[in-house]
């Protein structure tokens, strides 16, 4: 059965900002949901309107098969855990814990148990009577999760609840929480910009841009067969090479020098694509163009080289990734080859895959 | 804590439809008939002539004011008002500042000097009068005999100016503290860096202070002086009321006491109603001027 | 400090000890004036050094055998002050929590009317509205009463503005967590609003504990009943003899009373009492 089902919902703040046009999307149970994008393209918008903490101007909100719309975030049966964790600053990590229990009316004993098991899933039990101000950010954000996790909820929302951490703990978290998922089997919808982290959370990735909903899928499909080249650009680091061209008879032009054979019936103004570890480096003559040669970063495991493409008009930056240590001079001259099976096509206009 | 962060409007609230009504109504029933309830009457008896027993009025317009802005009773009041505030406005952020630079330059020994500074906050302004009064009592007040061995002929029951001298010195002495509190506050807030990079730029003690700290002084300064002018206007009736009763003569007597002399004693209802409102209507004004000067805050 | 100047530490050490000698000189000497019998206050003449009368003095004043114009012993006086004081505190308390509260977690019709209505008072000391506003109370039949002392002095938004300051820097997600977690208003306000503004809380109390023990002129206007006498305002009654009748000893225990409690409140909660002053304020 499907758990969570977004059907038609848009946002108009009060002030007339159409933040979110129309949105459909149908979440299964248990699902791992990432909604990525850049700031302000609405993801914190769609995270909050279905906790109900913003209202749904548009369309319905279906959590296991009933429409909730118009419930109170408390009778909603979700948790949420927040990008500055919103602990409550006076009360004991404890007492933080127990308090959405608390006004649920559990019963002490009950209470005390399902803190105690969380707080021992998370490696908290130590920490059970200090107040938040004596906590470490990471520490902080094991309690917010440990706070969501005690409801038992049918939906987890996180809105960027890594962002305030250090890219190592954010790394650890990244993998704890995806291992927390799958032991609890619990359907969370989680927000971030950070697209490796989307990549490596999610079951389907959600890309949205400007409150439109770009494309939905899993991250190797969004990868191998991006819908756009918004969603080619966003996902993959390095970002994708894009290249405007023109599609004929000879193939992909360019330029009046540079023109790529490939047969297809599509005429027009169109986007190439290829993904900066998709290049080959080849001799002169099996090479479809050359790179001038700009920057080298040198990552020891991989060596990334920026240049331009001459075009004749004009001159196109493109990125290169290879692997291992690499040491070529600034100004010469990089022969590439870009294989015809890893390249992505867009139509200009439409901005749609070909 | 900055307070100010905060003034744009929270944007998470309840959705509540008949609870903040029940929530706003004490206040708003205190407010209306302790606040603008008498308001009203004041604007009201200002238009009314009544006589000495109340039992009967007669409307006359702007008579009252008319008769006020000609008596040069009340701009003696005006001119005993303004002489008396900017006194202890002036001498209190004097005294305050210097005790408060002083006090920062310390290491030792800082809380307590602190401690020894701020008790006479929580003195009631008509007691400081009492016990400034004992000690300039002319007849027996050690301060007072010696200025009388030093040919100072000391009457503060006769002479006008030195009733004023002793209203300002109660007034002021009680003022120190919350000013000291304030500058003290201010000067700790000065970044150390910029203090340490003017004294490599070689700049003495004294030069550091007016070119760097005190600049950057200016906006508790500011706070400071009105908050002391809105004292001296309106909290120092105890002072006054305890010691000369606005006397000798009217040389003590600020618009506050004429208010109240006026009304209470004199029983001219309409001109201390009149009276009233121009009070009201300055202190609107410094109202305003005390907005102003949070808002530009805010952009700091 | 950033260099070592002997000579400026000196003066610094030297300033406050004099200011300190300055500020306490006028208790030294009414402390001194307590110890003595009324007898040695005569013209030319006020001891400077302590007397042997201070528990006599001390004793008759607190429980009213000196005369001194009331008919009421200082004890009781003290708690009418006590009394007015607490009320005022308590009250301006109650009811700025209660309307701070809804003027920054809520949005109803007229809220900007209300804040405004509210906020007109802020900076109106009764002082300037003496005359009209004894004539309400006089009308509400509240001469002589404590809530005649006490509700008129309540009517003020200080501490409304300081609370509505302190509540919105409360970091929204906060509010957004305690929905989840199933805490609506009433719980929000005593679960989390109200432990979590406790330092402003009893900052406020001490300002304005000390503000309505000080009150003077208010209550010398609507009491006439000595049974509702506060101790500060009562010094006018002590001091309205001929100058030459005044019982110096007497007036400065009583003096020394009616600063004893609002003084220890400072320096026993100076902290707090700073860092509301001084945090609110600005
Ligand atoms: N209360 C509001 N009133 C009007 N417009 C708003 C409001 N809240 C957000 N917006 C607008 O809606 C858009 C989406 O905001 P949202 O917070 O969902 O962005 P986001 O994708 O979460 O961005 P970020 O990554 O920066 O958090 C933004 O353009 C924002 O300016
Ligand atoms: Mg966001």
């Amino acid at each position: 059965m499907s758990d969570v089902v977004l059907n038609n919902i848009g946002k108009t703040y009060p002030n007339g900002y159409h933040a979110i046009p129309s949105i459909d999307l149908t979440i299964e149970e248990g699902e791992f949901i990432v909604l990525v994008g850049p700031s302000g393209c609405g993801k914190s918008t769609l995270l909050r309107m279905v906790a109900g903490l913003e209202t749904i101007s548009q369309g319905d909100l279906m959590i296991k098969g009933a429409k909730v719309n118009d419930k109170e975030p408390a009778d909603r049966d979700i948790a949420m855990v927040f990008q500055n964790y919103a602990l409550y600053p006076h009360m004991t990590v404890y007492a933080n814990m127990a308090y959405g229990l608390k006004n649920r009316g559990e019963s002490k004993e009950v209470i005390a148990e399902k803190v105690t098991s969380v707080a021992n899933m998370l490696g908290l039990e130590e920490l059970l009577e200090r107040k938040p101000k004596q906590l470490s950010g990471g520490q902080r954000q094991r309690v917010a999760m440990g706070r969501a996790m005690v409801r038992d909820p049918k939906v987890f929302l996180f809105d960027e609840p890594l962002s305030n951490l250090d890219a190592k703990l954010r790394v650890q978290m990244r993998v704890e929480i995806r291992q927390l998922q799958r032991k609890l089997g619990t359907t969370t919808l989680y927000v971030t910009h950070d697209q490796v982290e989307a990549m490596t959370l999610a079951d389907r990735l959600v890309v949205l841009n400007k409150g439109k909903a770009e494309q939905i899928g899993s991250p190797m499909a969004l990868y191998n067969k991006p819908a756009t080249p918004f969603v080619a650009a966003f996902i993959g680091s390095p970002s994708m090479n894009l290249l405007p061209a023109n599609l004929d008879e000879q193939g992909i032009c360019l330029s009046d020098r540079l023109s790529l054979p490939l047969v297809h019936d599509h005429r027009g103004s169109i986007i190439w694509g290829i993904r900066p570890e998709h290049l080959e480096v080849v001799d002169e003559a099996n090479a479809d163009f050359a790179l001038r040669i700009q920057a080298v970063e040198s990552l020891g495991a991989e060596t990334l080289i920026h240049g331009t493409v001459d075009l004749g008009v004009k001159q196109e930056p493109m990125v290169v990734r290879l692997a291992g240590p690499h040491w070529p001079e600034i100004n010469s001259l990089l022969w590439l080859k870009a294989p015809l099976d890893h390249w992505h096509v867009f139509d200009a206009v439409t901005q749609q895959r070909l | 804590m900055n307070l100010w962060q905060g003034a744009v409007l929270m944007s998470v609230y309840f959705p509540h439809k008949k609870l903040p009504y029940l929530l706003v109504l004490p206040q708003l029933v205190i407010t209306l008939i302790f606040f603008l309830w008498p308001a009203e009457q004041a604007f009201e008896q200002a238009f009314y002539q009544e006589d000495a027993f109340g039992l009967s009025r007669e409307f006359v317009g702007f008579d009252n004011f008319v008769y006020l802005f000609n008596d040069p009773q009340y701009y003696k009041s005006i001119w005993v008002t303004l002489v008396f505030s900017f006194s202890v406005a002036f001498s209190g952020l004097a005294i305050a500042l210097w005790l408060a630079v002083m006090a920062d330059r310390v290491i030792r020994g800082k809380l307590t000097y602190q401690t020894l500074l701020v008790w006479p906050y929580a003195v009631a302004p008509a007691l400081a009068g009492v016990l400034w009064w004992l000690l300039f009592d002319p007849s027996m007040g050690p301060i007072a005999l010696w200025l009388q061995y030093f040919g100072v002929d000391w009457n503060h029951f006769l002479n006008g100016d030195q009733a004023m001298t002793l209203v300002v010195i109660s007034a002021t002495w009680k003022q120190i503290s919350y000013n000291f509190l304030f500058f003290l506050a201010g000067l700790q807030a000065v970044p150390r860096s910029l203090i340490e990079a003017a004294s490599i730029d070689g700049a003495s003690p004294f030069k550091r202070f007016w070119t760097i700290v005190f600049p950057l002084l200016s906006p508790t300064t500011f706070f400071l002086l009105v908050i002391n002018l809105v004292y001296a206007f309106f909290d120092t009736f105890g002072v006054i009321d305890a010691t000369t009763q606005g006397g000798p003569g009217v040389s003590t007597a600020t618009m506050v006491y004429k208010v109240f002399n006026d009304g209470f004693i004199g029983l001219d209802m309409g001109s201390s109603a009149a009276q009233s409102v121009v009070l009201m209507f300055l202190v609107g004004v410094m109202t305003v001027i005390q907005f102003r000067y949070i808002e530009r805050k805010v952009e700091y | 400090m950033i260099e070592n100047r002997p000579w400026l530490t000196f003066v610094s050490h030297f300033s406050l000890l004099l200011g300190i000698g300055v500020v306490a000189l006028p208790v030294w000497v009414a402390l001194v004036a307590s110890t003595h019998p009324s007898s040695a206050f005569g013209a030319g003449e006020i001891p400077l050094w302590f007397g042997d009368q201070a528990l006599e003095n001390w004793r008759s004043v607190f429980l009213g055998e000196a005369s001194s114009g009331v008919d009421v012993p200082v004890w009781y006086m003290m708690l009418n002050s006590f009394i007015m004081a607490l009320g005022i505190t308590v009250g301006k308390l109650f009811i700025s929590l209660l309307s701070a509260y809804a003027i920054v977690f809520f949005r109803f019709p007229f809220r900007g009317a209300c804040f405004w209505v509210i906020f007109i008072t802020l900076m109106l000391p009764v002082e300037v509205r003496i005359v009209p506003t004894y004539e309400v109370v006089a009308n509400l039949d509240m001469l002589n009463s404590y809530s005649g002392l006490i509700l008129p002095l309540i009517a003020s938004a200080t501490a409304t503005f300081l609370f509505r300051q302190c509540f919105m820097t409360m970091p929204g997600e906060l509010i957004e967590a305690a929905r989840i977690d199933g805490a609506g208003p009433i719980r929000f306000f005593f679960d989390i609003l109200l432990p979590m503004s406790r330092t402003n809380i009893a900052a406020l109390f001490v300002i304005m504990f000390i503000y309505g023990w000080n009150q003077y002129l208010w209550p010398v206007i609507i009491t006439t009943d000595d049974a509702y006498y506060t101790l500060v305002m009562s010094i006018k009654r002590m001091l309205a003899v001929d100058q030459g009748d005044i019982e110096w000893n007497h007036v400065m225990v009583t003096t020394l009373l009616a600063m004893i409690p609002p003084v220890a409140v400072v320096i026993g909660m100076q902290k707090l009492f700073v860092k509301g002053l001084v945090d609110a304020e600005k």
